[in-house]
């Protein structure tokens, strides 16, 4: 079943199509990957899914009901789940209160939240941490914990954005070993924007490709590396015409 | 009920602040007994009045980290509903406080809608913009009676029906009970699941929308519960004074003095208001009972506040409980 | 006939408005602050041209340049001593930053001119009109509002035609490409609040012709000036002129409209207050105003 379709797609933001026509489908436990050159308008394409963006034209459905258009907060309810690529990083309250803000979409009672939040914590290994704020805590831990904020939510869909970034390749082992486990048991989508490709290719399913707003290739890690299309939006005409 | 042993419940405080605040409510206690003149009476009274205005603008300006700067009308909804409703048709406090409760609440539902649609400095002015429409409308309003005001009747003492006292002793008392339930209501709210997401859409608005929060509607929320505040101060203020009009109780100056209050002593902060205030009615009265005593010197009491303002903003926006707060983790 | 009348005092007032505006809209445009203390401005630059006047015993507007001076000095102050330092700081510093600012000078004035209401009585040309077909204009509005179109072209000219001028607006549209290109920042800063500051000073010491000048006169036309620069669009230049000859004939015709339809209540004593109101209306139905760039 199609836990998100996104059907013909299109932001435009005057002058810049960002997205031209685009549409897909992630099927409910699927780990998927969207890759492209800078500018491709992967980010725009999520923003329009979780609502950040209103799309032009097209369509986006979730569990089969209709969100195109809807709130960021309103998405997120739903059942989608997103971390940001820069998090915003604040003084103001610390990693368990922010993971229970998460939690706190889920229920009303403040020491339920916390059990929820603490138990979150400790699945990803930041249990020490728990009473720090964001902004005395390493990058890695900082993303740690935009992670854990979007699970407190308990999406069905989660959404990545470049989690990757900025991670050393120790770092970014042990985030792919945590995406694997929190797809395996936490039984939820994933939909990865990547440009770290130790990241995307091992644990995708399938792949998505972006290039200029247009979606030019979709299928299996290993068909796309040699895809043609693909090859030359990375690196130019030269290098896909020797292959 | 959960609610109200979270109220309760300070243990999350650290020690020093307890004690402090144990020996801090003995003290008020027994104040009334201390021998004080009427005029420190008097400070008393206006220190734990603003402590309460602070501590509703707290809401929605500290936790909520949006600037407002129109708190007075709120104060004045409050004061005319008691004032009117006693002038015309003999109601008591008791019910007429409730009732401006509610208005307040409505028309801060009200505006709070299009209002919230602004962010920052905008939403700073029109905040403004609205409250001086506000007296503006009582000014010239004579059914309220304009810029005259109101004069309340004056009743047999003591009367608890219409909290009318001739000895400010009762209104210490008074004032003291409603700044405990402000403050027992504080200590709720900032543990409860509104008081957690507002703090979330402060510090990083998209995080928290992309967290299932409705950012517009917590912000309203928070406002309005800082309008009920409020409220209920100014319906305090009007049976103090036994007169009220849209100068005393609705000016922009008022709205100042209750935002600065809270940003002095640490916006976003338990005790913040309570300190601001604490540090800046005693400055105000004393200030202004001693210079203003000396002609010519009118005035300098807010060059001294606005000075400290000024110095506060450029050196520690977060008040003097930010400072507090600094030395700990240094200390730590 | 008295509708055509409002609206020709309104344009009168308006180009006023619109002057003074223009600081503000420049202020904020380069550095994203709202100057709460612009209001104060203005009333430093109508005593200073009252007193200079009085002591110098000329009239007021040969006495202008005092008032564009003490606006320049006034603007670059509160920067280099104030502002500079706000900006490192949250947005609510910065609100209560120039707030203290506001308060400072309002009761510094106070403390040194008393709160008594003064005007300039005599002047060359205080008291006298000129009769324009069926209107009677009055002299000291009539010179303000050509004055301030003056001012408002020449500032105009500055930021368009000269080098200097387009380093500001480099700096206001990114300042970190403007800094690459050897635009100091602080430098443009210190500008925006030079010019805001005349301007300012300069509209003050034209309105001592025919307003009163007391220490709080800055209140009323600060938040004419918000709602000027919100129609406008914050930032826009072309918006804060036309903005605040619109709100100057809102401001002329809304008595007008309150006679008109018979009403006491919506009388004049409201005309300022329907300013308030139109400043959240505007700011809540279209924010970038008319000229603005959306926020």
């Amino acid at each position: 079943m199609a836990i998100l379709e996104v059907v013909d797609l299109v932001k435009d933001f005057g002058g810049v199509v960002a997205n031209n026509h685009i549409s897909f489908d992630i099927h409910r436990g699927e780990i998927i990957g969207l890759i492209g050159p800078n500018g491709a308008g992967k980010t725009t394409l999520f923003n329009c899914i979780v609502g950040y963006h209103k799309p032009d034209a097209g369509k986006v459905i979730f569990k089969g009901n209709e969100i195109t258009g809807f709130k960021p907060f309103m998405t997120n309810r739903e059942g989608i789940g997103r971390t940001f690529q820069l998090m915003k990083v604040t003084a103001g309250m610390t990693v368990l209160e922010n993971v229970m803000v998460g939690s706190f979409c889920r229920t009303e009672n403040r020491n339920f939240a916390k059990v929820e939040a603490s138990a979150i914590l400790g699945f990803l290994g930041l249990d020490e941490v728990k009473e720090y704020h964001l902004n005395e805590l390493p990058i890695a831990s900082q993303k740690k914990v935009g992670l854990a904020r979007a699970l407190a939510t308990q999406p069905e869909l989660l959404m990545l954005d470049e989690v990757a970034s900025g991670l050393n390749p120790k770092e970014t082992e042990e985030m792919v070993n945590l995406l694997k486990r929190i797809h395996q048991e936490k039984k939820i989508t994933l939909f990865l924007i990547e440009h770290v490709m130790e990241v995307v290719m091992p644990i995708s399913q399938r792949v998505i490709v972006l290039d200029g707003g247009e979606k030019i290739a979709e299928g299996l890690p290993k068909e796309i590396v040699k895809n043609q299309r693909v090859i030359k939006a990375y690196l130019g005409e030269r290098y896909a015409k020797d292959l | 009920m959960e609610t109200l042993r979270d109220a309760f419940d300070f243990s999350d405080f650290s020690k020093g602040e307890r004690i402090g605040l144990v020996l801090f409510t003995l003290f008020l206690f027994i104040f009334p007994w201390l021998g004080a003149g009427s005029f420190v009476k008097a400070v008393m009274i206006q220190f734990l009045l603003f402590s309460l205005f602070g501590m509703g603008w707290n809401t929605i300006g500290g936790y909520g980290g949006q600037v407002e700067l129109g708190k007075a009308q709120y104060v004045g909804i409050g004061a005319y509903t008691v004032a009117l409703m006693m002038v015309w048709w003999k109601i008591p406090f008791w019910v007429s406080m409730p009732i401006g409760v509610l208005i307040a609440l409505g028309y801060s539902f009200m505006i709070g809608y299009p209002l919230f649609r602004l962010k920052g400095h905008y939403f700073a002015i029109a905040t403004i913009c609205t409250s001086l429409v506000l007296q503006d409308i009582f000014i010239n309003w004579k059914l309220v009676g304009a810029a005259k005001g109101i004069e309340l009747p004056i009743h047999e003492h003591p009367d608890f029906l219409y909290m009318q006292f001739k000895s400010d002793t009762y209104y210490f008392y008074f004032i003291f009970a409603l700044f405990y339930v402000g403050l027992f209501y504080m200590n709720w709210f900032r543990k409860s699941k509104l008081g957690y997401q507002l703090r979330m859409i402060k510090d990083d608005e998209d995080a928290a929308e992309s967290l299932g929060i409705d950012a517009r509607w917590c912000k309203i929320k928070a406002y309005s519960i800082a309008s009920a505040f409020v409220a209920v101060g100014g319906g305090f203020l009007a049976v103090y004074n036994l007169y009220i009009d849209p100068y005393s109780v609705m000016d922009l100056d008022l709205s100042i003095k209750i935002a600065l209050m809270s940003m002095l002593g640490g916006a976003g902060s338990m005790w913040g208001p309570i300190i601001g205030s604490a540090f800046l009615v005693p400055l105000d009265r004393f200030l202004g009972s001693w210079l203003g005593a000396q002609k010519g010197l009118i005035g300098v009491d807010f060059m001294i506040y606005a000075a400290l303002i000024m110095i506060v903003s450029a050196y520690q926006p977060r008040g003097i409980w930010g400072i507090i707060e600094q030395f700990r983790r240094r200390g730590a | 006939m008295i509708v055509l009348d409002a609206l020709l005092q309104g344009i009168l007032m308006g180009l006023l408005f619109a002057l003074v505006a223009l600081g503000l809209t420049i202020i904020f445009g380069v550095m994203d602050i709202v100057n709460f203390a612009h209001g104060e401005f203005l009333m430093i630059g109508m005593y200073t041209a009252y007193w200079t006047s009085l002591i110098l015993h000329v009239d007021p507007l040969i006495t202008l340049p005092a008032s564009a001076v003490v606006g320049m000095l006034l603007g670059l102050a509160s920067y280099y001593w104030l502002v500079k330092y706000l900006l490192r700081g949250p947005m609510i510093a910065q609100l209560f930053g120039t707030f203290g600012l506001m308060l400072f000078l309002r009761y510094l004035a106070q403390f040194l001119f008393g709160t008594d209401y003064r005007i300039i009585q005599k002047g060359l040309l205080v008291g006298k009109t000129l009769p324009l077909g069926p209107f009677i204009l009055d002299w000291t509005k009539l010179s303000t509002a050509i004055l301030s179109l003056i001012a408002f072209l020449l500032v105009y000219y500055l930021l368009h035609r000269t080098k200097l001028g387009k380093a500001l607006r480099a700096t206001a549209l990114n300042k970190e490409a403007a800094a690459y290109m050897g635009i100091r920042t602080d430098q443009m800063n210190a500008l925006a609040w030079m010019i805001g500051g005349g301007t300012v000073g300069i509209a003050g010491g034209l309105m001592v012709n025919f307003w009163y000048v007391y220490p709080t006169v800055g209140l009323l036309f600060v938040m004419i000036a918000f709602a000027s620069v919100a129609m406008g669009g914050f930032g826009s230049i072309k918006g804060a002129f036309f903005a605040g000859i619109i709100i100057g004939m809102i401001e002329m015709l809304f008595p007008v409209f309150g006679h008109l339809i018979g009403s006491d209540f919506l009388g004049p004593h409201f005309k300022f207050t329907v300013v308030y109101f139109a400043y959240f209306i505007i700011v809540v139905l279209r924010p970038q105003g008319l000229f603005g760039w959306k926020h």
